[in-house]
């Protein structure tokens, strides 16, 4: 523990790294986080959302500005609330290609393929 | 390559809520056999079974957040909605002996002698161990909250410090409080002033025990590194639990101990 407590303490004497070290013994997520939760982590500090963790983009699904929806096969279930506060929802396939419409309000949506980091 | 699309945790099959489950039967079964017949086998295995099967299945929990990851943020999110209903539950649990304690001080029945403390019963000096009692709890709240900063600053022997320092002054409390207990000049069974005192405080001191219990497995797992300084919601839910036992009893003391001397 003396070890690790001074290599901590010498490395961080300059400059950090980018991201954050362990201060004086107690790891970071940085350092420690495995699995799924490091790889939610990682994507989120890109910008990316791969598990689809935060809200959905607003968009105004015109064809000029689609629905965007990620997918990780080539088609996906979408279900459409066409306007807020609708209690019935028009589910359908989004297939890959060609941007498609709801076929009860018309908005559009665009499937889009999404890797999922591994 | 089939993972998952989503951030939440499937769970693996497991034994342990049915064995939790058969613990309950043998142990609500075993109190009956030892009401009516002497014997206390059957509570004792089904005491003996839920200790394993909570033993068993934290670590299985531990293992699959510290050293799996399968605590995503969503998840740790869960977890705390689950803490804090949990803990809400605990409260009402609570609030019905404060009913009770109510019930019967505010209106003190003729056999009391109409009055409270009722006649008779000699009350403890809220001054004394009590007052005392008081001041170890609070002073074990600024410590955990102490160790909590230091988790959060990466101060690794600091943080082992104010959590060993907290649980010591939790087993302080309990010790205080059992030597209260073996003093009293009054009993459990000395009417409705007993039952309140002895139900209310007996059942808030095995909260503290449950939290100093919850506490030292945080120390435990600090000592062998599992917390980060941004991840660390085991220790958080313990600090929760200690200030909710903490708050359980600044109400038994204005309450019971000073109120109602």
């Amino acid at each position: 523990m003396a070890d690790r407590l001074s290599s901590g303490a010498l490395s961080c004497s300059g400059l950090c790294r980018s991201g954050v070290r362990t201060k004086f013994g107690i790891p970071t997520d940085e350092e420690q986080a495995t699995g799924l939760e490091r790889r939610t982590l990682q994507a989120l500090k890109q910008g990316k959302d791969p598990y689809s963790i935060l809200k959905p983009k607003q968009y105004t699904g015109t064809k000029a500005d689609p629905h965007i929806v990620p997918s990780i096969g080539n088609k996906r279930l979408v279900g459409c609330l066409c306007e807020e506060d609708n209690t019935a929802i028009v589910w359908f396939w989004l297939h890959e290609g060609e941007p498609q419409r709801c076929p009860e309000c018309g908005s559009h949506y665009k499937l889009v393929h999404h890797e999922l980091p591994h | 390559m089939a993972h998952q699309a989503h951030a939440y945790h499937m769970v693996d099959p497991s034994p342990w809520p049915l064995t939790g489950a058969v613990s309950a039967l043998l142990m609500t079964s075993g109190l009956a056999i030892w009401m009516h017949f002497h014997s206390t086998t059957l509570m004792s295995l089904g005491l003996v079974l839920l200790l394993l099967t909570m033993y068993q299945w934290w670590r299985d929990i531990i293992r699959e957040g510290t050293f799996q990851g399968h605590h995503t943020p969503p998840v740790q999110k869960g977890l705390r909605y689950g803490m804090i209903l949990f803990i809400t539950s605990e409260v009402f649990f609570f609030l019905g002996f404060f009913w009770a304690f109510y019930h019967s001080s505010l209106a003190p029945t003729p056999e009391l002698g109409g009055c409270w403390p009722p006649t008779g019963i000699t009350t403890l000096n809220p001054f004394e161990v009590p007052l005392l009692n008081t001041a170890v709890l609070l002073a074990s709240g600024v410590t955990v909250t102490w160790a909590h900063h230091s988790i959060m600053e990466g101060q690794r022997k600091q943080a082992l410090q104010s959590l060993a320092l907290t649980i010591l002054l939790g087993f302080y409390f309990t010790a205080l409080q059992a030597m209260e207990y073996y003093e009293a000049p009054f009993t459990i069974a000395d009417g409705v002033y007993g039952s309140t005192f002895f139900v209310a405080t007996g059942f808030h001191g095995l909260h503290v025990i449950i939290g100093s219990t919850f506490l030292t497995v945080c120390l435990l797992r600090q000592m062998l590194h599992h917390f980060t300084s941004e991840h660390h919601f085991g220790f958080e839910a313990a600090a929760w639990y200690w200030h909710f036992v903490d708050v359980v009893w600044l109400f038994l003391y204005i309450s019971i101990y000073w109120w109602g001397s």
